[in-house]
């Protein structure tokens, strides 16, 4: 696969229209993704295309499973049923004896996806160039001087050439989040996964981190937000899910979700929300 | 018997230091062989694997629950019954290497605890593979979280090398044990050997404190990257180009 930039829409399309021809396959499909600890039923029978360029954000109350369906995405949980399909091929389905799927494929689906944590979750005993080049060398197979020459891209794109040497402790929280945003994105991901990337931050730092995140939905980039910035999932995204009790209750367009909410459920959520 | 406790000690310490050194290279390959196995062993115990779970946790509770002397003991007098003929260094190594495994492995274990499974989700979600998850992201936290313990562990069992008198390892109990008997000073003689022991345990213990009172303070901010601290020299620089 080439190498692409972020902001560069004509290369990031190249397998976007190879997919049309084959019926404008979603870069990623759910499908009927449930997910159950012992008898609790966190996640029920959500589908969910994800098309190229395209920017989801899940929005619902606390406890409603959004966090466990994004990571059924990567197989940080691996769903009990349904499928995930990566560019129309349903991926990681045969499994071992304790339920996980083979080593291969599972690393194909993460190199494709990128994962952003509430914790930020940045290996702390490395300085915070390392981390960038760390899993480039490790997965990507890219020399030292190759990754940190991709790392030194990104921190600077995210305004944190400065930080390359600094051990990920002495960064603001919203600078560590960036950082974590950079080593996700140095790995040339086709999707992003973000949840909750602000939570933990003062409105401040959290500004810095929403404006980043603009700025990587206007360059093209195929996300999946799971937020509780409501201003973020009516103004960025292109559609937005709604998610109560493991279930999705209702998804559509930003205006709709926000203008017209179709069921009691997603009107209660939302006026609960926005009343804040 | 007259003469001060002290009256034959510049003439003893040259041997005295050379058994001395048998002692540190002893302890030095009974780390080399426990903290391997005490990772293992901690891996082991963990494994969802049941063979490999319950084989890990016979050694461990054999190894905390047989006084370690007797395993030496057992390792010396045993193996030679069943015609296996190693040296005493080696039965030394084996024996107190078999029990350092079994104590560590509950220190691993706790510190793989601490360093959590959010790193290693951080590792997965980046694609590392379980094994470079591991070498590159769970086991550098891991060792500096158990740094201080494993320290003190490694006192311990310096102090227990004395016990290779027994089976003839030239080590510094031994020297000072013939010295003894030669001079019959056993009080001056054991007391020199003492005083080297505690001249290096002391210290140690005083490294153990401060390496911990260090890591208190970092808590879970800025960790240097080098790994002279393992060393327990001075802290380096935390940033590094
Ligand atoms: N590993 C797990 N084992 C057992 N139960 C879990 C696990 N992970 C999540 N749950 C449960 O699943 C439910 C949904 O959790 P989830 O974190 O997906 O919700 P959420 O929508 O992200 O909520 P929040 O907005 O608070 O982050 C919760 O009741 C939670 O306790
Ligand atoms: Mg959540």
């Amino acid at each position: 696969m080439s190498e692409r930039g972020l902001a560069n829409r004509s290369a990031a399309e190249a397998p976007a229209a190879a997919a049309s021809a084959a019926g404008d396959a979603p870069v990623v499909r759910l499908q009927d993704v449930s997910k159950s600890f012992g008898d609790h039923h966190v996640v029920r029978e959500v589908s969910l295309d994800l098309r190229a360029h395209e920017v989801v954000s899940i929005i619902g109350p606390s406890g409603a499973g959004k966090s466990t369906l994004l990571r059924c995405i990567n197989f940080l949980e691996p769903p009990t049923s349904g499928t995930v399909s990566l560019d129309g091929r349903v991926i990681c389905q045969e499994r071992d004896r304790h339920g996980r799927p083979s080593r291969k494929e599972l690393t194909e689906l993460r190199r494709a996806i990128g994962m952003v944590f509430q914790g930020f979750n940045l290996f702390p005993h490395l300085t915070v160039m390392r981390n960038l080049t760390l899993p480039q060398e490790r997965v990507l197979g890219r020399s030292r001087a190759e990754a940190e020459q991709r790392g030194m891209e990104l921190l600077e794109r995210m305004g944190l050439a400065d930080k390359a040497g600094q051990m990920p402790g002495r960064c603001s929280g919203g600078q560590q989040q960036r950082v974590a945003i950079a080593r996700a994105l140095v790995m040339d991901p086709r999707v992003m996964l973000f949840d909750e990337p602000t939570s933990s931050l003062d409105p401040e730092l959290g500004a810095e981190v929403l404006a980043v995140m603009r700025s990587l939905a206007e360059g093209g980039m195929t996300m999946v937000v799971v937020t509780h910035e409501m201003h973020f999932a009516r103004d960025v995204s292109d559609t937005v899910v709604v998610m109560a009790d493991g279930a999705e209750i209702e998804s559509g367009r930003p205006e709709e979700i926000f203008g017209a909410p179709k069921t009691e459920r997603t009107q209660r959520f939302l006026s609960a929300v926005m009343d804040r | 018997m007259v003469g001060a406790i002290y009256s034959n000690w510049l003439e003893w310490l040259p041997d005295q230091l050379d058994g001395l050194f048998v002692s540190v290279q002893l302890t030095a390959a009974i780390l080399a062989t426990g903290l391997p196995l005490g990772v293992l062993l901690a891996l082991g115990v963990a494994s969802p694997a049941k063979p490999i779970r319950w084989a890990a946790l016979v050694v461990v509770e054999l190894g905390r629950g047989t006084p370690a002397f007797v395993i030496l003991l057992l390792v010396y007098y045993g193996l030679p019954q069943v015609d296996v003929l190693i040296p005493a260094f080696a039965c030394g190594v084996i024996a107190f290497g078999l029990a350092m495994g079994a104590y560590t492995s509950e220190v691993f274990r706790a510190a793989f605890g601490a360093v959590g499974k959010v790193q290693r989700e951080a590792a997965d979600a980046v694609g590392l593979t379980g094994f470079d998850a591991f070498r590159y992201v769970t086991l550098p936290q891991a060792l500096r979280i158990a740094t201080p313990a494993l320290m003190g562990w490694a006192i311990l069992f310096f102090q227990a090398t004395s016990l290779c008198f027994t089976i003839a390892v030239p080590e510094l109990m031994t020297t000072a044990y013939n010295q003894g008997s030669v001079t019959l000073d056993f009080i001056g003689a054991f007391a020199l050997a003492g005083t080297l022991y505690a001249s290096i345990s002391i210290p140690a213990s005083y490294l153990v404190s401060r390496l911990e009172r260090r890591l208190d303070q970092q808590g879970q901010g800025a960790r240097p990257r080098s790994r002279r601290w393992l060393r327990g020299a001075r802290t380096p620089a935390p940033s590094e180009g």
